[in-house]
């Protein structure tokens, strides 16, 4: 039972600071909800026996992006003079896709049909699994965050010396 | 069986899916039309996971390890363009960027 | 040589001939030897296709074939070309060339004074006509023959317009063109259906009726019978040698030929066959009596060929062959030597016109004699050719029981002599006219040719029997009734003729109100007003479907391909929000595909 009010508070937490961050006008606001909603998560995947999951979200996400965004709001104000975050607009179009979706995804769910186990995952599956099965991709990521890095920097240096 | 199934979670993952949805679409500046698109992101995480409880196999948390990283990379390629944008144009207004039209 | 080689002669050789005047223009212009060289192949032609009827098989024979499968498609040829040599086919390859050569040599003569590029383009299209007649008459299907018709026809267009600096030559050719290829939308119709009912162009198949009158309707404007023989008289405008190869004794001869090739399609259809005679007796009546009144000599002979025309197809249509095929052939031999002489007295006095004659007996004594041996003949004297064959038609229409064509063919009967004995009065008798004063007779490059003509014009009637029997057709000639009426109608047509045109007198030339009427020409006014309003309006709707309707569908694309354009560009809004629409609309179809519809 203590599953259900952790899973609720957790889920609302988090849902709850979804909504805030499509609807904050300010920006500095909507990335400090997008934090509260990482770390809103960070928990749930605590609930999912993902411990390490968790560690790796806080440490990457609420701690890298969420930094990374602070900074990209603060440039771009200085940059570009005022940036207002601005309203919503089109509400009207994008329901229809939005409820559409949420339908789809709700009949999915009660299609039913997935294989079900109850072993939990423990850090060291993962970890064999990550460094055997997936040794390929490992190393293809490491290439692909080099090549973000080195583009981030070439695009945002300043032509100027 | 006692705690949120497996149908709970991914309903929960696909409420804030569509939210981050919600907000890609919704959004006039840049900057939060890529923070909304990480909410989306967050919740396909979210439901790999589920599926790595429910199913017993790390397959679901090793890939949602690998999203995670494939989409900082993104963010930080994402957020030097919006600099670049920022820059030349002075806001970020999403309208503004018109020069595509056919 | 084999008689079908020979018979390939006046094929292959006149078009070497014609190839070599129209490529080698150096040779062209030299005038008088390409001229030479033209006549010299005619001539040859004329030999071989002698020699050729000497060997051709006779009727009940199986005839010879030389051809060459044409367009095959999945092992089954279109239609066989080439040269069938039997009979029919080789008597009129003779009459053909025979008239060909007189008339080429004739020319040598009567067109010395032109222009010497001139003359070899007139030799060139000679030459052509030669190929295209001989071609329709050694034709082996009806689809050939068509080809060879038309061809036959562009060369008349070319010899018609010789002297194209005269606006009135270039307006009878185009006439001419006009209404024959009006009625051979009749012909190439009655080809096709022969073709969809039979299978095949052979004119021995079992067709239909309306085969038999679409082909008809072609005969009516080759042979210029009533009412399409309006471009005959206009076609006079052509060099008088011209007149009497193709629009005397060869091309108009052609319908009838046709009539006579496709005889089993014809035979099968009484009806068709019973227009024709009438047909052929009201354009008989019509065109002798618009002859009498006519003054120029060219043109009195050009309605009497048309008068003849109308014979040989009344003969035709009374059930038998022999008459009307009979009377082509002896047609063809007289009257070219009645335009060849006709030419002859005309480059003496230098106009076509009757007042401008007159006294020329005394003085052009051999273009006289043998003009006037021609008229017999074209009037039936007994003993004469025309007289045989015309008296043959006359019996046949009284078999077949048909007494209405019968009796406009006697009046036409008596109407041909008179109109013939006033033109021979005018021209050569009585006092000259100024222009005739000075008259003098042809050159012999001229007289030779006619005198050539004028033998045949006698006695092929005598060879009516063995003629006959090369057709395996039935030949008894036998003194009737209906032949003494005829021969006294005709007798007393000339002795009408001789007394009121007279030894001398030129007064009195026309005959009161049929000149007037005549002259207003109410065949041509009624064909204009036929065509302004019936022809032109359907041309005119015609062409709206096709501006509209044709052209109309496909610019509907092109503009249905630029509206969707146009349309689509609306979605490049060039924004990044919308294109993010999109992509969630595209990605929530595919997931709706997925769900509800593959359930894999």
């Amino acid at each position: 039972m203590s599953d259900w009010f952790m899973f609720s508070l957790l889920g609302l937490v988090t849902v709850g600071a979804s909504v805030q961050v499509v609807r904050a006008t300010d920006l500095v606001h909507v990335v400090l909800w997008l934090a509260l909603s990482l770390v809103g998560t960070a928990g749930l995947y605590v609930l999912l026996d993902a411990g390490f999951l968790a560690a790796i979200q806080l440490l990457l996400y609420t701690g890298g992006v969420i930094t990374l965004m602070l900074f990209a709001v603060m440039l771009a104000r200085r940059d570009g003079g005022a940036v207002p975050a601005g309203g919503s607009a089109g509400t009207l179009r994008v329901l229809p896709v939005v409820i559409s979706l949420l339908v789809l995804v709700v009949l999915a769910i009660l299609g039913g049909g997935a294989k079900l186990g109850t072993a939990p995952v423990t850090p060291q599956q993962l970890g064999a699994t990550v460094m055997d099965d997936l040794m390929l991709p490992f190393e293809a990521l490491s290439a692909l965050l080099t090549a973000a890095m080195v583009g981030a920097i070439v695009l945002s240096r300043r032509k100027d010396a | 069986m006692s705690g949120p199934g497996l149908e709970a979670w991914l309903g929960l993952a696909g409420v804030m899916f569509a939210i981050g949805l919600y907000g890609v679409l919704t959004r006039r500046n840049l900057l939060a039309i890529v923070v909304s698109v990480e909410l989306m992101a967050n919740a396909a995480n979210v439901n790999l996971v589920a599926f790595s409880k429910f199913g017993g196999h790390p397959s679901g948390q090793a890939t949602a390890l690998f999203a995670l990283a494939l989409t900082v990379a993104e963010v930080v390629v994402g957020l030097a363009l919006i600099i670049l944008v920022a820059r030349s144009r002075k806001d970020l207004h999403a309208d503004g960027l018109q020069e595509l039209k056919g | 040589m084999t008689p079908l080689l020979l018979a390939a002669v006046p094929v292959v050789l006149p078009f070497a001939c014609f190839l070599l005047l129209g490529v080698v223009w150096p040779l062209r212009h030299t005038g008088r030897p390409a001229a030479l060289l033209s006549s010299l192949v005619a001539v040859v032609s004329f030999l071989a296709a002698l020699f050729a009827w000497e060997g051709a098989p006779g009727a009940g024979e199986p005839a010879l074939t030389l051809t060459q499968a044409w367009l095959v498609h999945e092992g089954v040829p279109l239609a066989e070309v080439g040269l069938r040599l039997d009979a029919v086919s080789a008597s009129m390859l003779v009459v053909v060339t025979f008239v060909a050569a007189c008339v080429q040599v004739y020319s040598l003569g009567y067109m010395a004074d032109e222009p010497r590029p001139a003359l070899g383009r007139y030799y060139a299209w000679h030459s052509l006509f030669v190929v295209a007649m001989s071609g329709l008459v050694l034709a082996p299907n009806l689809l050939q023959l068509l080809a060879a018709w038309e061809l036959v026809g562009l060369c008349s267009y070319l010899l018609i317009g010789y002297y194209w600096t005269r606006p009135s030559a270039g307006k009878a050719a185009v006439k001419a063109v006009w209404v024959t290829r009006f009625a051979d939308i009749g012909l190439m119709s009655g080809v096709v259906l022969l073709y969809a009912q039979t299978g095949s162009f052979d004119w021995s198949a079992e067709a239909s009726p309306w085969v038999a009158a679409l082909l008809f309707c072609g005969v009516m404007g080759k042979s210029a019978q009533v009412p399409l023989h309006v471009w005959l008289p206009d076609a006079m405008e052509g060099p008088t040698p011209v007149s009497a190869l193709l629009h005397a004794a060869t091309m108009v001869a052609a319908g009838v030929y046709l009539v006579v090739r496709a005889w089993p399609i014809f035979a099968a259809a009484p009806d068709v066959l019973l227009v024709m005679a009438w047909v052929g007796g009201v354009t008989a009546v019509v065109a002798a009596v618009t002859a009498t009144v006519q003054t120029d000599i060219k043109k009195v002979l050009a309605y009497s060929t048309c008068s003849q025309l109308g014979y040989m197809v009344a003969g035709l249509g009374s059930g038998e062959m022999l008459g009307g095929y009979f009377h082509l052939t002896t047609h063809a031999f007289f009257k070219a030597l009645l335009f060849l002489a006709a030419g002859s007295i005309i480059h003496a006095v230098h106009s076509n016109e009757l007042k401008d004659m007159g006294g020329l007996w005394s003085r052009t004594r051999f273009t006289g004699a043998l003009f006037i041996l021609g008229s017999l003949a074209l009037a039936g004297l007994p003993g004469l050719a025309g007289f045989f064959s015309k008296d043959l038609i006359l019996e046949e229409l009284f078999h077949a029981g048909l007494y209405g064509p019968l009796a406009l063919c006697l009046v036409a009967a008596a109407l041909t002599p008179f109109y013939m004995a006033r033109v021979v009065c005018m021209a050569f008798f009585g006092r000259p006219s100024p222009g005739a004063e000075h008259a003098h007779e042809s050159p012999s490059v001229m007289l030779a040719p006619m005198m050539l003509l004028a033998v045949p014009a006698v006695v092929a009637g005598y060879g009516g029997y063995t003629f006959a029997l090369s057709l395996g057709l039935d030949y008894h000639f036998a003194l009737t009734p209906v032949g003494i009426a005829a021969t006294a109608l005709g007798l007393g047509g000339i002795a009408v003729g001789v007394a009121r045109y007279g030894f001398g007198r030129l007064e009195g030339i026309d005959l009161p109100g049929v000149a007037r009427f005549v002259r207003s020409g109410p065949m041509d006014a009624a064909w204009t007003a036929g065509w302004r309003s019936v022809f032109l309006p359907v041309a005119g709707v015609v062409g709206w479907v096709d501006r509209y309707v044709v052209d109309g569908l496909v610019n509907l694309f092109g503009w249905g391909a630029l509206v969707l354009g146009d349309g689509l560009r609306g979605l490049q809004t060039g924004r990044v929000r919308d294109y993010l629409y999109a992509v969630a609309v595209g990605a929530v179809v595919l997931a709706a595909w997925g769900v509800v519809g593959g359930a894999s």
